[in-house]
C-alpha cells in the first residue's frame, strides 16, 4: 500500500475542512510470531495493520485520532468528524502552531528486505533451532516468542514536511526451565545478519542450570548487581520521567532538577531517534521534527526534558523531536558504557544479589520515585566477590532517584534490550547499585 | 459502522475449503473517545476507530491467528490463505494437536444495558463534566494543595460479528465509559503523586451516558479527594508486631484478581503464557487443593449487568457464566477455553477474550470478586485490639506464578481497641497467596467494584474488568513499613 499518497490526501482533507494546523502519519506493520511453549509451537501470528492517525488544529482548538480503516471514503469520513468534533472544543492556552520545515532527516539501515519478505516456515525453523539449542544446553522445557516485524511510515504536516521511514526488527523472548528454575534469554535485532537467538537460547538455558540449588537469604540492605535486563527496565523509567508532560502532571521524581544532580557522575542517557540496531527507530517525530540524539543525563546531570513543540512552548524551550502530540517520550534510550566487566563487579559485592530478570515495576509515588520490583528467573546471591548460590523471593524496595545517584560500577558489555516488560528499547550495560533495600513476603 | 457478516463467512468457507479442520473470524470494531484536562486545559481529545477482521484456523492440530484491517473481499482471502499456510507450516514443531471441547455453540445477538447512546454524545458534553469534575478537586482539601491534575474521561463502543465452522454466529454490542485521574498532591514541601480512584484503576461500567449518572463522579471525586488528602498527610508507621488488617474493597478486589483470578487461567498452569505474564503455582491436578480458609470465597462472573467486564457469549462462542474460584478456601474451578477445557477433559466457561481484531482470543478474567458475608463495618473492627484498616493502594505487584504478593497502602488507619484512630503511612502488605487466604476470617456485607485494564498476552492485550470485593478482616498479619 502507498502511504505518502494517504497522508497528503488525509492533510488536504482536513486543511480543506478548515484545519489550520494538521499533522498525518500513514502507517503500515506486518508483525509475524511464532509463540512456543514446552517444546511445542503454540500458535503462529500474522498481523497487517494500516492506521493513519491525525492531529489538527482549528482556532486553537485541538484534536486528534486514528483509524485502522484506510478506505478512501472512510478517510474521508474520519477527517470529517474530527473536524466536526473539533469546532465545538474549547480553545486550549496550550496551543503551539506545528513546527515548519525543512528539516534534515538523519539516516539509518535498520531496514533489512530478508526480515519483510520471511516466508511461511523461515521463523518455525528459527524456533526449531531455538527449541533445541536450549535443550542441547541442558533446559528441560522452554517458552517463548519470536517475532519479525517490517513497518513502514509516512507523514505530511501543514509545517510543510512529507517524509517517508520504514525498519524491520526480529525479536526473542524466551525462558527455560529445569524443573521450577528458569533463566530468562533476550536478542534483540534490526537485520538478520546481526540477530543470534542461539546465544539467548543458551544463556537462559544456563542460568536456569545455576538456579536449580537455592540457598538461604534475609530481607536487608544489598547491593545489587543488575543485569542489562533489568537495568533496562529501570532506564525505561528514567526516560518517561524526563517526558516534559509528566513533569508538567507532577507525575515525575524529575520536576525542577534540570541542571541539577540527578544521578552519580558514571551516567549518561540518551535518547536516540535513529541508532544502530535500535528497534524503534524513527527519523521524525508525530509533529515532523527531524528525530535526534538527546543527551538527557550527562554525567549525572540532568540537561533536558523531551519536548514537543506544545510543551516546548510552556517550558520556554525547543522541541527535542520527541512528539507524541500530547505526550513526548523517548524512543530509544543508551546508558553510557562503563569500565567494568561482570565479573569485576561481582567481585566488587561484599554481599548483595546479581538479579538477571524482573517484571511488574510499580510506583507508590510516581512524584519521589519510591518503587518494587520482582526479580524474576535466575537470581544469585553474592558474598566476598563470589557467586555463592541461586535464592528466590526476593522483592527490590527503593527509591528510582536514590539508586540512580548509588550507581556505583557501570559495564563495558551491553546489550540492546526489548520485551514484554521493557517497552522502551534501551541500550543497557549492567549496572553496580549500592545498598539496595530488598524485602520477602511473610508465610 | 457496520460490520458485513458475509466477509466473515467467506473468511470461514475460504479457510474451510484450504484444508483447515476449524475456522473462525471476528470483524470487531471498536470507537473510542478520549478527553483528556491538565491542570484546567483540555488537552487534544482523542478519537480512535479500530475496525478489522481476526481469523484464527486449525490444521491437523496446529493452530494460527490472523488479522487485518484491509477488508475487500480479495484481502480477506490472502489474510486466511496466509493463516492457513502458517499453520501447516507449524505442524511438525506441535506436540499433542490442539483440540477444542465440545460446547454448544451461540447463535444470535446480545449487548449491554444502554439508555443514552454514547455515540450521541459530543465531545464538549464530557469536556464539560471533566471541568466541573476538576472544580471540585482543583482547590485541594484539608490543607492539601492538588497543584497538578489530569483527568480522563474515556468511552468505547465495541461491536463484534462473530462466526466459527462449529456453528456458532453472534452479533454483540457493549459501550463502556470511565472516568480516572492523576493528582500531585502538596503539603509541607512535600510531594504525593497519587491517582483518583487510588490504585491506577477507574470508575467504570457498561453502558451509555447514563453511566455517569450511576457513577456521580462528583460525589466520588470529592470523597476520595479529601479522603487522600487526608491520607497523604499520615506519618504514622504500622505497628511492627503482627496484627490485625481490614482491607478496603479496592484492595480486596485487586488481591482477588491477581492472586485468585490469574493462577487460575489454565493457559498460564499449562505453560502456555510462560515467557511472558508467566504461570501458576496451581498445577493441573489441583483442583481440591484447600489454600484458605473457610471464609474464602472467590468467584469470576461475566454476566453481571454495567459490570467492565460484561459478556454473554465469550470469543469461542460459548455462553458465560459465572465460575466460582475458591469456595469455602478451595481451589474449585479454573478459567478456561474450548483448547485447554479439553487438555482438562472438562467443558470450557466462556473465558475466552479478545481486546480488538488484532488480538488472538486467550483465557482473561472479566469480573473477579469476593463474596460478599455477613459482618457489617463496625463488627469486623470489634475484638482487634491493635490492627491497621488498609482502605487503599497505590504500589502492588505479584511473582509471575502469583505466589509472592505486594499491596502498600494509600489510605489506611490504625486501629485500637476496635476503633479507626490517625492515619498510618503506606503500609505495606507482603504475603504469600496461601497466607492471604488463610488469614481471612470475616467478610463484610458489603461489595464495591473499580474498573481496571488487565495485562496479557502477546501481542499485549489490556482487557477492560471490574475487580471487587465487600471490606474482609486478615488476622495475625506483620505489615511492613516503606
Amino acid at each position: 500500500m502507498d502511504l505518502e499518497p494517504i497522508a497528503s490526501e488525509v492533510l488536504g482533507e482536513l486543511v480543506k475542512l478548515g484545519a489550520e494546523d494538521a499533522s498525518v502519519i500513514a502507517a503500515q506493520s506486518f508483525e509475524r510470531m511464532v509463540r512456543f511453549s514446552n517444546n511445542t509451537i503454540s500458535v503462529t501470528k500474522s498481523i497487517k495493520d494500516v492506521v493513519v492517525f491525525a492531529y489538527a488544529a482549528l482556532n486553537k482548538r485541538r484534536i486528534m485520532g486514528s483509524t485502522s480503516n484506510p478506505s478512501q471514503n472512510a478517510l474521508k469520513e474520519f477527517a470529517r468528524r474530527l473536524i466536526e468534533s473539533c469546532k465545538i472544543l474549547d480553545a486550549s492556552p496550550e496551543y503551539a502552531p506545528l513546527p515548519k520545515g525543512p528539516f534534515t532527516y538523519p539516516t539509518h539501515t535498520n531496514y533489512d528486505p530478508k526480515i519483510e519478505s520471511c516466508e511461511e516456515g523461515v521463523l518455525e525453523e528459527y524456533v526449531k533451532q531455538i527449541i533445541d539449542q536450549a535443550i542441547k544446553a541442558g533446559g528441560e522445557r522452554t517458552a517463548g516468542a519470536l517475532t519479525a516485524e517490517a513497518s513502514r511510515i509516512s507523514i505530511a504536516t501543514t509545517g510543510g514536511i512529507r517524509q517517508s521511514d520504514r525498519s524491520t526488527r526480529i525479536l526473542l523472548n524466551q525462558r527455560v526451565f529445569v524443573g521450577d528454575a528458569s533463566g530468562h534469554g533476550l536478542a534483540c535485532s534490526t537485520r538478520l545478519n546481526t540477530f543470534n537467538p542461539l546465544a539467548a537460547a543458551e544463556e537462559a538455558a544456563e542460568y536456569a542450570k545455576k538456579a536449580v540449588n537455592r540457598g538461604p537469604w534475609s530481607e536487608g540492605v544489598y547491593d545489587l548487581i543488575l543485569s542489562p535486563t533489568v537495568a533496562a527496565d529501570l532506564i525505561q523509567h528514567v526516560g518517561e520521567a524526563a517526558s516534559a508532560f509528566a513533569v508538567e502532571s507532577g507525575i515525575s521524581f524529575l520536576v525542577g532538577r534540570v541542571n541539577e544532580e540527578v544521578a552519580c557522575d558514571l551516567l549518561t542517557l540518551v535518547d536516540h531517534g535513529v541508532a544502530d540496531g535500535a528497534v524503534n527507530t524513527r527519523i521524525f517525530d508525530d509533529e515532523g521534527v527531524a528525530t535526534r540524539d538527546n543527551v538527557i543525563i550527562e554525567r549525572g546531570i540532568l540537561r533536558t526534558y523531551l519536548h514537543n513543540s506544545s510543551t516546548a512552548k510552556r517550558f520556554n524551550a525547543s522541541t527535542t523531536g520527541s512528539a507524541g502530540i500530547i505526550d513526548p517520550h523517548p524512543w530509544n534510550l543508551e546508558v553510557y558504557p562503563g569500565r567494568y566487566s561482570p565479573d569485576e563487579m561481582i567481585k566488587e559485592v561484599k554481599e548483595g544479589f546479581l538479579i538477571t530478570n524482573n517484571w511488574y515495576t510499580r510506583f507508590q509515588n510516581l512524584r519521589t520515585g519510591d518503587y518494587s520490583t520482582l526479580p524474576r528467573d535466575a537470581t544469585f546471591y553474592i558474598k566476598d566477590g563470589e557467586v555463592k548460590y541461586c535464592v528466590a523471593g526476593l522483592r527490590i524496595s527503593d527509591s528510582l532517584p536514590r539508586q540512580l545517584k548509588s550507581i556505583s560500577a557501570i559495564s563495558k558489555e551491553r546489550r540492546w534490550i526489548y520485551w514484554w516488560e521493557v517497552t522502551t528499547p534501551t541500550l543497557a550495560p549492567y549496572l553496580l547499585i549500592k545498598q539496595v533495600n530488598v524485602t520477602k513476603a511473610v508465610g | 459502522m457496520s460490520l458485513d457478516p458475509d466477509l466473515a463467512k467467506l473468511a470461514v468457507d475460504h479457510g474451510l475449503s484450504l484444508g483447515a479442520d476449524y475456522v473462525e473470524a471476528r470483524l470487531h470494531h471498536i470507537l473510542e473517545v478520549g478527553c483528556l484536562l491538565r491542570n484546567s486545559s483540555p488537552e487534544p481529545t482523542i478519537l480512535v476507530d479500530s475496525n478489522g477482521l481476526g481469523i484464527r484456523a486449525r490444521y491437523k492440530g496446529a493452530l494460527a491467528f490472523g488479522a487485518s484491517n484491509t477488508l475487500s473481499t480479495q484481502s480477506v482471502k490472502e489474510l486466511v490463505e496466509e493463516v492457513v499456510k502458517r499453520a501447516k507450516a507449524s505442524i511438525r514443531l506441535v506436540g499433542e494437536p490442539i483440540e477444542f471441547s465440545g460446547e454448544e455453540m451461540g447463535r444470535g445477538s446480545w449487548s449491554a444495558e444502554e439508555k443514552e447512546r454514547l455515540e450521541d454524545i459530543g465531545v464538549q458534553t464530557m469536556l464539560k463534566h471533566l471541568r466541573e469534575l476538576d472544580d471540585v478537586i482543583k482547590d485541594g482539601f484539608h490543607g492539601v494543595s492538588f497543584t497538578n491534575r489530569l483527568l480522563m474521561i474515556e468511552t468505547s463502543v465495541e461491536e463484534k460479528f462473530y462466526v466459527n465452522s462449529d456453528g456458532a454466529e453472534l452479533r454483540s454490542r457493549v459501550p463502556r465509559l470511565s472516568i480516572s485521574s492523576f493528582i500531585n498532591a502538596s503539603y509541607n514541601g512535600k510531594n504525593y503523586a497519587i491517582t483518583i480512584p487510588a490504585g491506577y484503576s477507574s470508575i467504570g461500567e457498561s453502558g451509555g451516558w447514563e453511566v455517569v449518572k450511576r457513577l456521580d463522579p462528583y460525589t466520588f471525586f470529592r470523597e476520595e479527594g479529601s479522603n487522600l488528602a487526608k491520607a497523604v498527610k499520615s506519618e504514622r508507621k504500622p505497628p511492627s508486631e503482627p496484627v490485625d488488617v481490614v482491607l478496603g474493597p479496592d484492595v480486596v478486589g485487586l488481591v482477588a484478581h491477581e492472586s485468585s483470578g490469574h493462577p487460575a487461567e489454565a493457559d498460564r498452569i499449562l505453560g502456555r503464557e510462560a515467557a511472558q505474564a508467566g504461570e501458576s503455582y496451581l498445577k493441573k491436578d489441583s483442583l481440591g487443593l484447600k489454600v484458605g480458609s473457610s471464609e474464602a470465597y472467590v468467584s469470576d462472573d461475566p454476566t453481571i449487568p454495567h459490570s467492565m467486564g460484561f459478556y454473554l457469549y465469550d470469543e469461542e462462542g460459548v455462553k458465560a457464566r459465572k465460575r466460582r474460584l475458591i469456595e469455602a478456601g478451595v481451589i474449585k474451578e479454573y478459567l478456561h477455553n474450548r483448547a485447554t477445557a479439553n487438555v482438562f477433559s472438562t467443558k470450557s466457561n466462556a473465558a475466552s477474550r479478545s481486546v480488538a481484531y488484532n488480538r488472538e482470543p486467550i483465557i482473561r478474567m472479566a469480573n473477579t470478586y469476593v463474596e460478599p458475608g455477613d459482618y457489617s463495618f463496625e463488627e469486623m473492627l470489634e475484638g482487634i485490639k491493635l490492627g491497621v484498616y488498609i482502605k487503599s493502594f497505590m504500589e502492588w505487584n505479584i511473582d509471575d506464578v502469583r505466589f509472592n504478593q505486594r499491596y502498600v497502602g494509600l489510605e489506611a488507619y490504625l486501629i485500637e481497641r476496635g476503633e479507626l484512630k490517625e492515619g498510618v503511612k503506606a503500609p505495606i502488605l507482603e504475603v504469600t497467596t496461601p497466607k492471604f487466604w488463610s488469614s481471612l476470617d470475616a467478610r463484610g456485607k458489603d461489595i464495591q467494584f473499580r474498573a481496571a485494564s488487565c495485562g496479557k498476552g502477546d501481542p499485549m492485550q489490556g482487557a477492560p474488568v471490574w475487580t471487587g470485593g465487600p471490606h474482609i478482616r486478615l488476622r495475625n498479619i506483620r505489615l511492613g513499613a516503606r
